[in-house]
């Protein structure tokens, strides 16, 4: 049975809440819209409906996975690697018989989201990765601490949205150390041998003002990989689709329609015809 | 103190142009103008034997009274007609450009004239947005995301897009790119808004024509700012432009004063001037609300034979902390070039050799 639950920001859409059971584990989706599946991976702080899935939504079938061990879920003590836990959304989207995908990382799920690709680089159509964590500066953190901590790392303006929820102290402490088993050295050497030979079409956005992965890594992608795509987000900070959802929408779903071809400007701009 | 001359084109009017802005082009005469782009060379090479610095150049539309809508081009000239002195545009209107475009320009630019080039990137007076039809009230914004982007595209080492509010590209790759280092570069404006973006960019600031109490408090802001940022600017990292009137005594220059002409050279009509101010309202001084500049006279800063000069230099540097004076000795749009030539003249010979230690 599906249970109704609205996207924050109070959007227009609503997501239905699902669960599926795959490698051992029972795993929440929200999923919204019609089409072709856009698979989400969220980012270490656990799954969040932002505006910017809601509008993807209007164009996709989203599908926004809860990753064994975050948010509501419980505890995960078995995932031990990255790739681990790619294969166990992969082994999911096929008890959902997904075949074939779009697919949307976010920050930790940016890196899991490229391991998919890699491990199963037929099944994905096109693979965004908003605010990616896969290469990161030496020592970086990832968010935490109150509310108002968490929004100065993730928006460029926290004055502009609304407040994050309150922290549940016990979510916090089984999710930190599950990403921080998880996450990887800054650069990983394996993933990104894995990177260079991946052909699958990517898209990387970064926000201009990101306070959590500095804008500056986008380069290093288009080091690895060279025939990605790197847009940076004007006056966003980390969480994106959160704060310029439409900027966001807009050039995902650009992208996911027309692959490389999207450079190719369709705009109109007669004034009077 | 380092010293730049202000260099506006300058086109000898006849007296009965007509004066409002914009100025029909049938009355514009096309050997004036060539004689006006001519004495632009010969001033810049006469301040460049004087020991002036940098010489400005700046974007000013439809009108006699400063004759060079394309900065790029007036620097491009002038820099291959100088040897030593250094070209600062100061600056290119950003809101109402293609900030690409003015990227790839200062970058050629810069690899024309390595190490000469002073860049300044500018909102541009109310009045300026008629000339290419901006929307005044997106004036900030415009500039603001124009000035992030033209920094991006200098600095990213690999192509990228840009999903901004106001400006989309899907692909950006400079050639060529700026030198290392790369011109200096400065945020022109008193507002908050100038001096938060560039302090958070490490870029110097220019501030014009205010009086020094009131830049003084446009220039602690940004020192502030940079504070914040981590970073102390040093004096080269202010510019103040402004108005000097220089005489070889005091009496002198107080008469020149009041022999300036007191009306707004080509500036536009009184309703429309309203009009701009009303749609235009968020100028501010450091945060402090100010209506819009929309053209018109503007302020002596400096006046005096050499010795006040040189206390009222000295002052300036005290309470802005300019390290380096952007000066017009006469007022852009008026006539009489042979009384600016023998000013700067004298700037050269009285003024300068004083005020290197301020």
């Amino acid at each position: 049975m599906a249970d109704k639950i609205v996207a924050d920001n109070e959007t227009a859409a609503a997501f239905s809440e699902f669960h599926v059971e795959a490698d051992g584990f029972r795993i929440r989706y929200m999923a919204a819209g019609q089409g072709t599946p856009l698979i989400h991976l969220h980012g270490a702080g656990g799954p969040r409906l932002s505006r910017g899935l809601d509008l993807l939504s209007q164009h996709y079938r989203v599908i926004a996975l809860e990753m064994p061990g975050f948010g509501r879920s419980a505890e995960n003590t078995r995932t031990a690697t990255m790739p681990d836990l790619a294969a166990t959304i992969a082994s999911a989207l096929t008890a959902m018989q997904i075949d074939r995908y779009n697919l949307l990382g976010t920050s930790f799920g940016g890196k899991v989201a490229l391991w998919l690709a890699v491990q199963q680089p037929e099944r994905v159509l096109g693979l965004v990765l908003e605010a990616p964590a896969a290469i990161r500066p030496v020592g970086t953190r990832p968010p935490a601490g109150t509310p108002e901590d968490l929004a100065r790392r993730l928006y460029a303006h926290p004055e502009r949205l609304p407040p994050l929820p309150a922290t549940d102290p016990a979510i916090q402490a089984k999710t930190s150390a599950l990403v921080m088993r998880l996450r990887g050295p800054d650069r990983d050497a394996a993933l990104e041998a894995e990177m260079r030979k991946l052909t699958t079409p990517t898209l990387v956005l970064f926000g201009t003002r990101d306070n959590v992965v500095p804008p500056e890594m986008g380069r290093r992608y288009k080091e690895v990989m060279p025939h990605c795509h790197l847009v940076f987000v004007y006056d966003a900070g980390h969480a994106i689709s959160t704060e310029r959802p439409e900027a966001f929408a807009d050039v995902t779903i650009d992208f996911l329609e027309r692959h490389e071809a999207f450079v190719i400007n369709r705009t109109p701009t007669v004034i009077h015809p | 103190m380092k010293i730049s001359y202000f260099e506006t084109g300058r086109y000898a009017s006849p007296p009965d142009l007509p004066r409002e802005w914009p100025v029909p082009p049938a009355a514009y005469d096309p050997a004036t103008g060539a004689e006006a782009f001519r004495g632009m060379v010969e001033r810049v090479q006469l301040v460049e034997k004087l020991g002036f610095d940098w010489i400005s150049v700046s974007e000013h539309h439809y009108s006699p009274r400063i004759l060079t809508p394309s900065p790029v081009v007036s620097a491009a000239w002038l820099a291959a007609r100088v040897d030593t002195i250094k070209i600062a545009l100061l600056g290119p209107i950003v809101p109402t450009s293609n900030p690409i475009r003015v990227a790839e320009e200062l970058a050629m630019l810069d690899t024309l004239a390595p190490g000469r080039i002073v860049v300044g990137l500018l909102r541009g007076t109310t009045n300026e947005y008629l000339s290419y039809d901006l929307n005044p009230a997106e004036a900030r914004e415009r500039t603001d995301e124009g000035m992030e982007l033209i920094l991006t595209a200098w600095n990213e080492p690999q192509p990228f897009g840009w999903q901004g509010r106001y400006f989309q590209y899907r692909t950006v790759s400079l050639w060529p790119r700026m030198q290392q280092p790369a011109a200096p570069t400065y945020i022109l404006g008193t507002s908050a808004e100038a001096g938060a973006f560039a302090a958070r960019h490490h870029c110097g600031l220019g501030v014009s024509y205010g009086n020094f109490e009131s830049m003084g408090q446009s220039t602690a802001y940004y020192r502030q700012q940079c504070a914040q940022y981590g970073w102390t600017p040093g004096p080269d990292d202010i510019i103040y432009r402004a108005n000097m009137i220089l005489g070889e005594t005091d009496d002198a220059a107080e008469a020149a004063l009041q022999r300036r002409d007191k009306r707004g050279l080509f500036a536009v009509s009184g309703g429309l001037a309203e009009a701009l101010r009303t749609a235009d309202t968020t100028r501010n001084i450091a945060g402090e609300k100010r209506p819009a500049n929309v053209g018109g006279v503007l302020p002596i800063s400096f006046c005096g034979g050499p010795d006040r000069i040189v206390e009222q230099i000295r002052r300036c540097r005290e309470t802005m902390g300019a390290g380096v004076l952007d000066l017009s000795l006469q007022d852009p749009g008026a006539g009489d070039t042979d009384a600016m030539m023998e000013g700067l003249d004298l700037f050269g010979r009285k003024v300068l050799p004083r005020i290197r230690d301020i």
